[in-house]
């Protein structure tokens, strides 16, 4: 078979290309804007994670000082290809650290605002698991996909 | 492999800068955190205007002029076992918001409204009281010291509603 046919070869990897690309931009987007919040309002987001009665108080402040900047700055390097694969797999580590946490606190009955986009947040419920898992996938496909191989 | 030498490295460095970043842009909250000034909770006048955080005396005097009005953001089990004399039970845990607009809509708006729970760590008051803020109420009072300490104050109690 011939390799690189310009009708089988290049169509699918460019589509792949600009999906991937589309991938990073919403992801990548998401991330910086979730940081951006909770950095503007740091002893609300503490507030937040406290809510989850999880983490002890200080626990949960140098949590809100760190976790957006980690989202922020993973958020810019998934954009920018800067260690994209790095920052694709950091950020799928934290969507299934959050989908984990809502789970739980929504088995353990607490009711709470779920501290994703600062004040704008809504509730922990199941279409937040289901946003996450959305955003999960997307992050893991540019995590996983392998690079092309140079053309010889 | 994903999990490489690079990845470990890169993820170092971007977790490292994290931290270094995130505790340098926070040093005057660093700082107010070990005064013991966040030993409380969080909110502050500054992200929730509407909440003010009260002491025992001043709740003392609300409930003896009759001024207040007492919301109970407890879990039933807890509530159970005896109140603040005519407060409300709406449990934290359970509040959605449209009983609690319902609910905020009667509040008169001659009294204060005090939100307490068990007192020590607990974080219902505060999270209902923010929830009721969220909601439009002008100004939630939190008492802090909550039912443990309204009861060891030999104030009086109610039971068994």
């Amino acid at each position: 078979m011939e390799a690189g046919g310009p009708a089988g070869g290049d169509g699918p990897m460019i589509r792949n290309k600009y999906i991937l690309f589309a991938f990073r931009i919403i992801v990548g987007g998401l991330f910086i804007y979730a940081g951006i919040l909770k950095i503007a309002d740091p002893l609300g987001f503490a507030q937040d994670i406290k809510n989850y009665r999880l983490l002890p108080q200080t626990l949960c402040l140098f949590t809100a000082f760190i976790l957006p900047w980690l989202e922020v700055l993973t958020g810019a390097c998934l954009i920018t290809g800067l260690f994209k694969k790095t920052s694709a797999l950091l950020i799928s580590g934290m969507l299934m650290f959050f989908i984990i946490l809502v789970a739980i606190t929504m088995i353990r009955g607490i009711d709470v605002e779920c501290g994703c986009f600062g004040t704008f947040s809504r509730k922990a419920d199941w279409g937040l698991i289901a946003e996450d898992l959305v955003m999960l996938v997307m992050a893991l496909t540019v995590a996983l996909t392998r690079p092309r191989k140079p053309a010889l | 492999m994903i999990f490489d030498k690079k990845f470990f490295r890169e993820a170092a460095v971007l977790a490292g800068l994290s931290v270094v970043i995130g505790l340098l842009v926070n040093i005057p909250l660093i700082k107010r955190c070990m005064r013991g000034d966040l030993d409380q909770g969080f909110v502050s006048a500054k992200t929730y205007p509407g909440v003010v955080l009260v002491s025992l005396p001043e709740v003392e005097d609300l409930y003896a002029r009759g001024a207040g009005i007492f919301l109970d953001a407890r879990p039933e089990s807890e509530f159970r076992e005896g109140w603040i004399p005519g407060a409300t039970h709406v449990p934290f845990e359970t509040a959605d918001k449209t009983s609690l607009r319902e609910l905020a809509a009667r509040f008169p708006a001659d009294k204060f409204l005090v939100v307490y729970c068990s007192g020590g760590d607990c974080l219902s008051s505060l999270g209902l009281a923010r929830l009721l803020v969220d909601l439009g109420v002008k100004e939630v009072r939190v008492f802090l010291g909550g039912w443990a300490e309204w009861k060891q104050a030999g104030l009086p109690v109610e039971t068994g509603r």
